[in-house]
């Protein structure tokens, strides 16, 4: 199980995150929704043992992560929220880079990325330099390398960002056989819909604080109306309608 | 009334600097000194402030160093007076190649940058410009570049080696001549050699298919950088090469630039020989062809590259799998024991071959050490006759140690350098911060790129000259001193190479040059010296057990005082502050 224990995080004196506790059981697939600036990444990022919080901490099957990061390590998949890979380096020399430093076996390792970027359709592309590929190829290069090592527990933050329609599908559906393996899956996304059909429970973030947890349906219930309806009404005081007739008119404002 | 004026132009300028042309010109300017090339790497960006300031000090500092050669004050106290017309001509010179070497290495190194890439197409080419448009702000802006670095690289040496060398005179018309005619000599020399690697690069791009231009590239920036290395080594035996020279100018005079200058410089003071005047009727007619090919070449390299981007593939996909050769097995298994090793060393070496900004170091750390070890070997010629008595020359014993100092410094140097830092997660992720593994890494890459083929050479060489005594005694010695050099540059290192920013200009690195220099001496100049009179008495090699104890000891015994904190694996090193605020609310 991985417990965040009343995590705390500030840069210099602004807090990020405030008194943040919940817990993913195996089987579990928990949504993190939250706007722009709700301290969504701060938590993934505690999460992978990559921030320290400032108080609180992060509990692996009862011990703090911090205490063996590299053994919490190699039983984590990681999904970051932007691409970044080295571009000079292939496709499969990245993921066979990713695989040595996770100490795969050379024979599972080709075979697994082989399998993999074939499944994932990057096969035809594995011995192009990265540079050259389009941000939802990084993409499924970096979901390669979150799940090749079979994990335990899975970190992804908007890891649908420059997926194809098919690409997304497929990721969707993976991710709800992870849950049903008995994966801990934690799902930063801001697209409602994903978290909707995906996850099995929510967390809502607002300025660093959560302002709702509970499973995905009862959430729904408390307020009788839709997710995205739910967050709107939780996180923003900002009458969407009225925003996007505005643009609207300044679009159309001349200065004379 | 001024000011009204002032006013009135300073407004035409800032309206003229918000049409849509200049602020492209803007643009690329600012592209070329920040950065280009399809990679979103942020590493190697040192700012158009910094860069200036660097290209113009080298100028300025040999200036004054050459006080000492025709200050008065010095002279009298000599007793000594000088010609100062007579005396200048290795000083001029140096200072053409200076310039050109300069001049050329920043073309070479914003090449990617210079010109439009895939980036300014998929920005420019959708908003309302035509490419034409695109294609004259860019020219434009290279004109500009060129203008500008000409300027910045001979500014100092304009003003102030003129002033130096007119010290003896009282003449202010004496100073200005030469001034003009130093002027006119570098700043030719500077603009020929932009154009000229623009010129070789260009054409290539020209008459290349694009996938080709794009894997020859690096090479042949390499080769320029090499011969750019080159030219810089010859300023002390060419102004006296050609002093010498009689009747009609020597062949390998047509193939050094420089030369051509120096004859213009000359020539214009009315003090060149023969020689020096046959070649300075060529200067001229060079720029003005260089510049022709450069904006030829630009003009077609445009038409095929940039204007059809979109129609380009920009990958390059091969169907062959990399397969685990017999020697990275062997390595994995004897060397490289753990997964970080082995991830990491692979890492190292893909970065090292395939960065650009890391491969081209390299290449000039390369060039630099070919050249002087070319020159070792020369010397150790100029004495004695045959293979034998030469091998055993201070000259040619300290071969290996040139090139093994320069490569390990270098390679230590390349490590600094880092690669798109904003990737790095994944090894922050990953590696454990713990495990004190990267001093050891970062020993085995310098060792395996540097020592097998080195003393293979070595070995293969002095076992056919010398017999194997010699050959093993001799590789010995290089093996060891390589392994302690490397322990010594790698005291405190606990980093991956490249994930860190470039430590520039620390309150240090002007210690760390002079040591650099004086290790220099006394690893490749003072050992080998040491070492060949040795080897007429093998016994006496014992000498130099306490020095390889000290060397051998000195890094232990640091590495042994480093407290916990400092062992952990770094991966950024942010800025100190000046100021700390303590936040004792907290």
């Amino acid at each position: 199980m991985l417990e965040a224990v009343h995590l705390t995080k500030r840069y210099a004196s602004l807090p990020a995150v405030q008194d943040l506790s919940f817990s993913l059981r195996p089987g579990q697939v928990l949504g993190c929704l939250g706007p722009n600036g709700s301290g969504k990444s701060t938590t993934v990022k505690m999460l992978t043992g990559l921030l320290q919080p400032t108080r609180g901490v992060v509990q692996f099957d009862g011990h703090n992560i911090q205490d063996n990061l590299a053994a919490y390590r190699k039983r984590l998949g990681y999904v970051p929220e932007e691409p970044n890979l080295y571009p000079y380096l292939t496709g499969w020399e990245y993921l066979e880079l990713i695989g040595t430093l996770r100490g795969m076996s050379q024979r599972d390792l080709e075979t697994k990325i082989n399998s993999l970027l074939e499944l994932f359709s990057l096969h035809p592309q594995r011995h192009a330099s990265i540079g050259s590929y389009s941000k939802g190829m990084r993409q499924r290069v970096l979901l390669i390398a979150a799940i090749m090592d079979n994990p335990e527990v899975f970190i992804f933050d908007e890891p649908l960002s420059g997926l194809d329609v098919t690409s997304a599908l497929i990721f969707k559906n993976l991710v709800q056989a992870l849950g049903e393996q008995g994966k801990l899956v934690f799902y930063c996304s801001h697209v409602l819909e994903v978290v909707e059909k995906v996850c099995s429970d929510v967390l809502i973030l607002r300025k660093g604080v959560v302002i709702a947890q509970d499973t995905v349906e009862n959430i729904g219930h408390i307020l009788g109306q839709s997710l995205e309806n739910t967050f709107l009404h939780l996180v923003d005081d900002v009458d969407t309608l009225s925003v996007a007739r505005d643009i609207v008119t300044v679009m159309k404002m001349t200065a004379a | 009334m001024i000011t009204e004026a002032m006013e009135e132009i300073f407004r035409r300028w800032e309206e003229q600097r918000q049409r849509r042309f200049w602020r492209m010109v803007q643009l690329f300017v600012a592209r070329i000194f920040r950065g280009g090339g399809d990679s979103d790497s942020e590493g190697f960006d040192l700012g158009i402030g910094l860069v200036l300031t660097l290209l113009a000090l080298p100028g300025g500092f040999v200036s004054l160093f050459l006080l000492d050669k025709y200050g008065t004050f010095l002279q009298w106290l000599r007793g000594t007076t000088v010609d100062p017309l007579l005396v200048v001509l290795p000083d001029e010179y140096f200072f053409i190649v200076l310039s050109m070497t300069v001049t050329g290495a920043v073309a070479v190194w914003r090449w990617d940058a210079i010109f439009p890439d895939r980036r300014d197409y998929m920005n420019l080419v959708p908003l309302p410009i035509s490419t034409r448009t695109i294609f004259l702000a860019n020219l434009v802006a290279v004109l500009f570049l060129v203008g500008l670095i000409a300027f910045d690289v001979n500014a100092a040496s304009c003003i102030l080696f003129p002033m130096v060398v007119g010290a003896t005179q009282s003449k202010f018309l004496f100073f200005a001549k030469f001034a003009m005619v130093h002027a006119a000599g570098v700043l030719l020399a500077s603009i020929f050699a932009f154009f000229a690697v623009f010129s070789v690069l260009g054409l290539l791009m020209a008459v290349l298919p694009p996938r080709a231009f794009k894997r020859l590239s690096a090479s042949i920036r390499g080769i320029v950088v090499v011969y750019l290395v080159t030219l810089l080594c010859t300023t002390f035996a060419v102004p006296n090469a050609l002093r010498l020279a009689k009747g009609t100018a020597p062949s390998w005079t047509f193939l050094m630039p420089s030369c051509w200058f120096l004859g213009l410089c000359q020539s214009l003071r009315g003090r060149a020989g023969p020689v020096l005047t046959e070649l300075s009727g060529l200067a001229l007619p060079a720029v003005a062809a260089v510049v022709g090919v450069a904006l030829c070449a630009y003009v077609v390299g445009y038409q095929r590259h940039f204007v059809r981007i979109a129609e380009i593939a920009d990958t390059t996909v091969t169907a062959r799998t990399p397969r685990a050769s017999r020697l990275g097995v062997l390595l994995d298994n004897l060397v490289l024991r753990t997964p970080f090793q082995r991830g990491c060393f692979r890492f190292v070496c893909k970065t090292l071959f395939r960065s650009e900004a890391h491969r081209l170091v390299l290449t000039a750390i390369g060039g630099l050490s070919l050249v002087l070890a070319s020159q070792a070997l020369m010397d150790a010629f100029q004495s004695v006759k045959s293979w034998r008595d030469a091998a055993l020359s201070p000259d040619a014993l300290s071969i290996p140690f040139i090139l093994s100092f320069l490569m390990i410094v270098g390679l230590r140097l390349v490590f600094e350098i880092p690669v798109d830092l904003r990737s790095n997660w994944i090894f922050q992720l990953m590696l454990d911060q713990n495990g004190e593994e990267c001093e050891p890494l970062a020993r085995k890459v310098i060792l395996i790129l540097v020592l097998p083929w080195l003393l293979a050479i070595t070995f293969s060489l002095y076992l056919y000259v010398q017999g194997w005594v010699m050959a093993c005694l001799h590789v010995l010695l290089v093996a060891a001193w390589a392994v302690l050099l490397t322990n010594i540059v790698l005291i405190r290192f606990h980093k991956l190479p490249f994930t860190c920013t470039l430590p520039l200009f620390k309150q240090h690195s002007f210690v760390t040059l002079l040591s650099v220099c004086f290790g220099f001496l006394l690893y490749a100049v003072h050992t080998p010296e040491f070492e060949s009179s040795a080897l007429e008495n093998p016994l006496r090699m014992i000498g130099l057990v306490p020095v390889a104890v000290v060397a051998w000891y000195i890094p232990h015994y640091l590495a042994k005082s480093t407290i916990d904190i400092e062992r952990k694996l770094v991966f950024e090193e942010s800025p100190t502050q000046t100021i700390q605020a303590l936040r004792l609310n907290e």
